[in-house]
């Protein structure tokens, strides 16, 4: 309800109102008690009787005249503009501060209706609504219109409205106020956006995340947390948004039941300000034996709703690691090389046969490089400047005769080492180091290596029995060139290498195998058709395919077997 | 009939108790506000829920003051029950008020 307040016509002048007023009051109020109560400056207004109209005396006045000023004080200080429009809704008034380039001025606006701006952001159907509500009388809050600004800038503003009355009841028009919101939008805009990030970050987290508020509901979850099926043994994880965590550890089943209490007062600890971090970790039995797992509740500073995070994580590798310090030494030691053992972690055999300790000593000095068919790592004469552990590639030992003979003697793969005269004493090596297929490989320097060798018995043991089965394998191998027919010397070559570089498919001339084989390009040709015409191996272009893997080691020569049973033996 | 046994009723003593008051104001004049507060806490305090207030802004309904013969506003009137009576002024001296009501004996 707003006063109607009606000024009399009097002049500004307080002493001439006053005096004007007491002959008013002379010639209309005759009651004795009027009269006192006026006297006593408890009545407000006069009624004449003549017209009806209420004349407000001088103080009355004065007080109305205050509550007014206050009033748009109040305005002023909440909004940035009060404004009026008629009954047709344009214009008539916009006082306030004026901000030169907001674009809500004075001279812009008179005379217009809302809708007649250049605000970008109501439709036409927007503005149908906001008109039927004008229609129907009623007031608007908070209506929110952007436009630009002189500059070019995005500008909001906040408008509200309420319906003006006469005395009658008629309808006047609207009055209201209107802020700049601008900087309230952009400061909105920034918050989600940053929220955004918060929140994809989570996501993008493997371990499970929530945060809850002081009483302990889930307000954020991240998306492995909802994802997280519900198992038996984990406590509440995976419980979904507007949940209360602790009231389900409060409340976990048999069998779960001291770890939820254990939870629940570690974070309700965190969230009294008690603790910053609590960090539990419990084992339940699973099917697939006994697993871990680790919660952290991490308390949040402030007086903001979200209170604790809480992270919660599979911790059963780590912990089983911990568990069985010296576990990977006898299973690693124990494991064969052919067939694949499937938990290898070290590609390479005499490395993997190394205790984690002086294996971690070695790989420090050790760098990963990759070797290609046709590289030369050492020839007859060369000083030894890298010894290499073969990952995934093959090596050739060859033994040149004359300038252009050559016979491999020997063949090294992921089970051993390259430079293996280093462990001997000696500097300088008597083959040629040929890579034959295409892999990585970890190398060292020559004198870092010789320093590790003396320092490190486990090495020494695992060096001096690999030259043993290299030595069986050089002799092996001088035997069977000297008594075995090429095509069962090509069949053991070639299963020898598949047990190596563990594929069936390898690309080798016949140029290359005559080499290692140490015979004429023709004799490799005629032994690689007999093969083939078995239905053994297929060639085309160098690139070999094995199509049968047991009857090419039944046709190699019974070398292949001795050398294979020698390294398998050695290994166990 | 029925109608007139309708008013039998509403003359009888138990409805007579509720006090029909009429208070003039001019909007939020100080006088006005001031005799608003007193009149409820009045009310409140002695009619509990007894009385029915009905107030009039001589703004708004210019032409009930003259109707109703008030010549200054705030002024408080009894129009039931009987006798009507009125008090001119923000209502700040409670004897008086009271002594109109015909409660003043009761309240101590």
């Amino acid at each position: 309800m707003n006063p109607s307040f009606r000024t009399p016509k009097r002049g500004p002048s307080r002493a001439h109102a006053t005096a004007g007023f007491e002959e008013l009051i002379r010639r209309l109020v005759k009651g004795a008690s009027e009269l006192q109560a006026i006297e006593s400056g408890q009545v407000d207004a006069i009624i004449d009787p003549a017209t009806g109209r209420a004349i407000l005396l001088p103080e009355a006045q004065e007080a109305l005249r205050e509550d007014q000023a206050r009033d748009r004080s109040l305005v002023r200080l909440s909004s940035d503009w009060r404004w009026e429009k008629d009954k047709d809704y344009r214009f008539v008034s916009c006082e306030g501060a004026t901000i030169g380039s907001s674009g809500f001025e004075n001279k812009t606006i008179i005379g217009k209706r809302l809708w007649d701006l250049p605000f970008d952001n109501m439709s036409k159907v927007d503005w149908r609504a906001h008109r039927s509500k004008l229609k129907r009388r009623a007031a608007y809050r908070d209506l929110e219109l952007r436009s630009r600004d002189h500059a070019g800038g995005v500008r909001y503003f906040s408008v509200s409205g309420e319906p003006i009355f006469d005395g009658q009841g008629q309808f006047k028009g609207y009055r209201g106020t209107a802020r700049d919101i601008s900087n309230f939008k952009l400061a909105e805009a920034a918050w989600q956006e940053s929220t955004g990030i918060a929140s994809a970050t989570l996501d993008a987290l493997a371990a499970q995340i929530c945060v809850l508020d002081s009483a302990g509901t889930v307000i954020l979850a991240a998306r492995a947390w909802r994802a997280f099926a519900p198992a038996k043994g984990c406590i509440g994880i995976g419980v979904p948004e507007g949940v209360n965590y602790l009231a389900v550890c409060d409340n976990a089943g048999e069998g779960e039941r001291d770890n939820g209490i254990a939870i629940a007062a570690g974070i309700r600890q965190v969230i009294a300000g008690e603790r910053e971090l609590f960090r539990y970790e419990y084992g339940c039995d699973w099917p697939i034996g006994r697993c871990w797992f680790t919660l952290s509740a991490t308390g949040l500073p402030g007086d903001r709703a979200a209170r604790v995070v809480i992270s919660h994580e599979k911790t059963t590798r780590r912990k089983r690691a911990e568990q069985l310090p010296g576990l990977d030494y006898p299973v690693a030691k124990r494991a064969p090389i052919y067939p694949v053992p499937k938990r290898v972690p070290i590609a390479n055999g005499v490395l993997a046969a190394m205790p984690r300790k002086e294996y971690q000593r070695l790989v420090a000095g050790l760098e990963p490089v990759s070797l290609t068919f046709g590289d030369v790592l050492y020839e007859p004469g060369d000083s030894i400047r890298y010894i290499y552990f073969p990952s995934d590639c093959l090596v050739s030992l060859l033994t040149q005769v004359e300038d252009r003979m050559a016979l491999e003697v020997g063949l090294v793969g992921s089970e051993g080492m390259v430079g293996i005269p280093l462990a001997l004493g000696i500097s300088t090596s008597s083959v040629r180091a040929l890579v034959q297929g295409t892999g990585a490989a970890m190398r060292m320097e020559a004198e870092r290596f010789q320093l590790e060798f003396r320092q490190s018995p486990s090495l020494q043991q695992e060096l001096y029995r690999y030259t043993h089965l290299l030595m069986a394998q050089f002799t092996q191998t001088a035997a069977c060139n000297r008594f075995h027919v090429v095509e069962a010397r090509l069949a053991r070559w070639l299963s020898m290498t598949r047990d190596r570089v563990r594929s069936d498919r390898f690309h080798l001339t016949h140029e290359f195998l005559a080499d290692m084989l140490g015979v004429q390009r023709v004799g490799v040709t005629n032994a690689a058709s007999a093969l083939r015409k078995r239905k053994l191996i297929e060639y085309s272009r160098g690139n070999i395919t094995i199509l049968d893997r047991k009857g090419l080691n039944a046709a190699s020569c019974g070398c292949y077997r001795i050398i294979k049973n020698l390294f398998d033996g050695a290994q166990r | 009939m029925r109608r007139k046994r309708a008013k039998d009723k509403a003359s009888s003593p138990e409805i007579e108790t509720v006090v029909v008051l009429r208070l003039y104001i001019s909007g939020n004049a100080p006088n006005s506000v001031r005799a608003i507060a007193n009149l409820e806490a009045i009310c409140q305090q002695y009619l509990k829920d007894g009385y029915k207030l009905e107030i009039v802004d001589v703004f708004e309904q210019p032409l009930r003051a003259l109707a109703d013969g008030v010549l200054v506003t705030p002024s408080l009137a009894k129009v039931s029950p009987a006798p009507a009576a009125n008090v001119i002024g923000n209502l700040s001296d409670k004897r008086k008020v009271l002594l109109m009501l015909g409660v003043e004996g009761n309240a101590g």
